[in-house]
């Protein structure tokens, strides 16, 4: 049974149809990468799965189950999103901004490990703790994102775009996290215009056009193929 | 006589407070001026007088709990009823406010038909005796509205800054879509604000009562806490506090040194001065996302 399972997704923005019948799996423990240019509906699918957004249409299971309708119930069943552009609590300090990630869970003990080890994987944020998120650095900003996501102890996590904006040296550092993360256990989807560092990393990518998936396949052959960069990833 | 003067001010600043932090609260998770939030305090206060006038014999104490709970019940429904169904339908703010402002003149009215105009009061009434400290006198009601309201504003403080309930009101005031994607439940969490807003208004309305009157119109005091939430830095619970203890003082001092006609003036022109020095009040953080 495929962790996450979404199968003819259909949605649209009034009469914009953003997706137009979209498939994919993830497996537990692969990094799956959703690729395309901007408008191909990546942010869209992501929306729909955490139930931010209904769908007009197609079905998501997570688990075997479909995804619950509320975004509360969405996480506590063990699917967060970091979402795009960040999106920290600026007037909360970041100590605040990781116990909102863990707003839902009741075990104490836990808990605190997963602050310890937050705080072990970037030492920025213990050092910049009591401070308002809103000071920090854009790169500093996505660690607290994608600690903030860890906070939750979700089964999966999904990344919107954890790129964007972020300086060249960041941006590595960033794939790095992400891989070190999956490592550790958790399975992963990765929403990227970065194409060919996202493929590098990657079991299976999808990659998005206008709504739909143009093509699919392991993240390793689709770089090796110069046919696909060439047709859809623009290099 | 300054020290008395001093500890009225202070005791009708914490009924602003009362006020001030709801309209805060609000203001902060939803980006509007609750303008129904003085008829709250209005309702809690008539709801206190009819049932312990209606009831006799039952003790003061009890009736004013159930004003309470009736305010905080009105808050609530404001929100499920009107409030709600417009940000689901992701209006401009702007129509809360005229939700808000519709609410609060049929409360207005409705309580006219029902109650009429006149002045009511508590059956009732603290003795008028006065506690004596060196040579000052200070009045009983002073000094118990001072300490109940000191009491619930430090709890209050405590639930938004010690609390995961209060941890998740403040994500949603700094970031409403994140906090929906981490899992808050922002409609309950708004919800249980109306409420809490709520009862402290009924616990404003009904201290209100008992040192002036109980009338259609006495939420115009939700005005004055207004003002207050805006010296203090509108969407700041502390800022609230301070600003509405200020203005009570200013206010008070005001009415026994100057004179008592020109108190709303001097209300009105601290805060114009204040927004032309300090347009983000007394307490306003004001943290710009740097990246």
């Amino acid at each position: 049974m495929a962790l996450l399972e979404v199968k003819d997704l259909t949605a649209a923005y009034g009469g914009i149809q953003a997706l137009k019948g979209v498939s994919l799996k993830v497996e537990e423990g692969q990094i799956v990468a959703v690729l395309g240019a901007n408008g191909a509906g990546k942010s869209t699918l992501l929306k729909c799965i955490s139930s931010v957004m209904k769908p007009t249409g197609g079905t998501i299971e997570f688990l075997g189950k479909p995804v619950p309708q509320k975004p509360s119930d969405v996480v506590a069943s063990g699917l967060v999103q970091v979402p795009e552009a960040r999106q920290i609590f600026a007037k909360l300090t970041v100590y605040e901004n990781l116990r909102v990630g863990s707003g839902l869970r009741k075990d104490k003990e836990g808990i605190q490990k997963d602050l310890e080890r937050v705080y072990a994987m970037f030492p920025r944020l213990k050092e910049r703790e009591k401070q308002y998120g809103g000071l920090l650095s854009g790169g500093e900003q996505q660690m607290l994102a994608i600690g903030r996501g860890i906070m939750a102890r979700p089964k999966l996590m999904m990344f919107d775009e954890p790129s964007l904006g972020l300086a060249p040296v960041i941006v590595n550092q960033v794939f790095e996290i992400v891989k070190e993360i999956n490592k550790e256990g958790m399975s992963i989807m990765l929403i990227e215009q970065n194409a060919k560092k996202a493929l590098g990393i990657c079991d299976q990518a999808y990659i998005m056009q206008v709504g739909l998936v143009a093509i699919s396949g392991a993240g390793k052959d689709l770089l090796a193929d110069d046919s696909v960069t060439a047709a859809y990833l623009g290099e | 006589m300054f020290l008395q003067q001093l500890v009225t001010g202070i005791s009708v600043g914490g009924i602003y407070a009362l006020l001030a932090t709801g309209y805060s609260l609000i203001y902060s998770l939803l980006d509007f001026s609750n303008w129904a939030h003085g008829e709250v305090a209005m309702i809690g206060a008539y709801v206190a007088l009819v049932v312990s006038s209606s009831l006799g014999g039952m003790p003061f104490v009890l009736a004013s709990m159930i004003g309470i709970a009736g305010a905080a019940i009105v808050s609530y429904l404001n929100e499920r009823i009107a409030y709600r169904r417009i940000r689901h339908n992701n209006s401009p703010n702007m129509f809360l406010m005229i939700a808000a402002m519709g609410l609060s003149t049929v409360y207005q009215q409705a309580a006219n038909l029902i109650f009429t105009g006149k002045y009511r009061q508590f059956d009732f009434r603290l003795p008028v005796s006065t506690v004596q400290i060196g040579n000052t006198y200070l009045g009983v009601l002073d000094l118990a509205s001072l300490v109940i309201t000191a009491v619930i504003l430090v709890g209050l403080i405590f639930l938004i800054n010690k609390t995961q309930f209060g941890l998740n009101v403040r994500a949603i005031a700094s970031n409403p879509y994140a906090a929906k994607v981490l899992g808050v439940k922002v409609d309950r969490s708004v919800a249980s604000v109306f409420l809490l807003a709520g009862g402290l208004a009924g616990v404003a309305g009904i201290l209100y009562g008992m040192k002036y009157n109980i009338f259609p119109t006495m939420g115009n005091v939700g005005l004055k806490a207004f003002i207050a939430s805006v010296i203090g830095g509108l969407g700041s619970v502390p800022g609230a506090i301070v600003g509405a203890i200020v203005l009570g003082v200013i206010e008070t001092l005001v009415s026994a040194y100057v004179s008592s006609s020109l108190r709303d003036f001097f209300s009105f022109a601290l805060l114009i001065v204040l927004l032309l020095v300090k347009p983000s009040g007394l307490f306003g953080v004001d943290v710009q996302d740097k990246a």
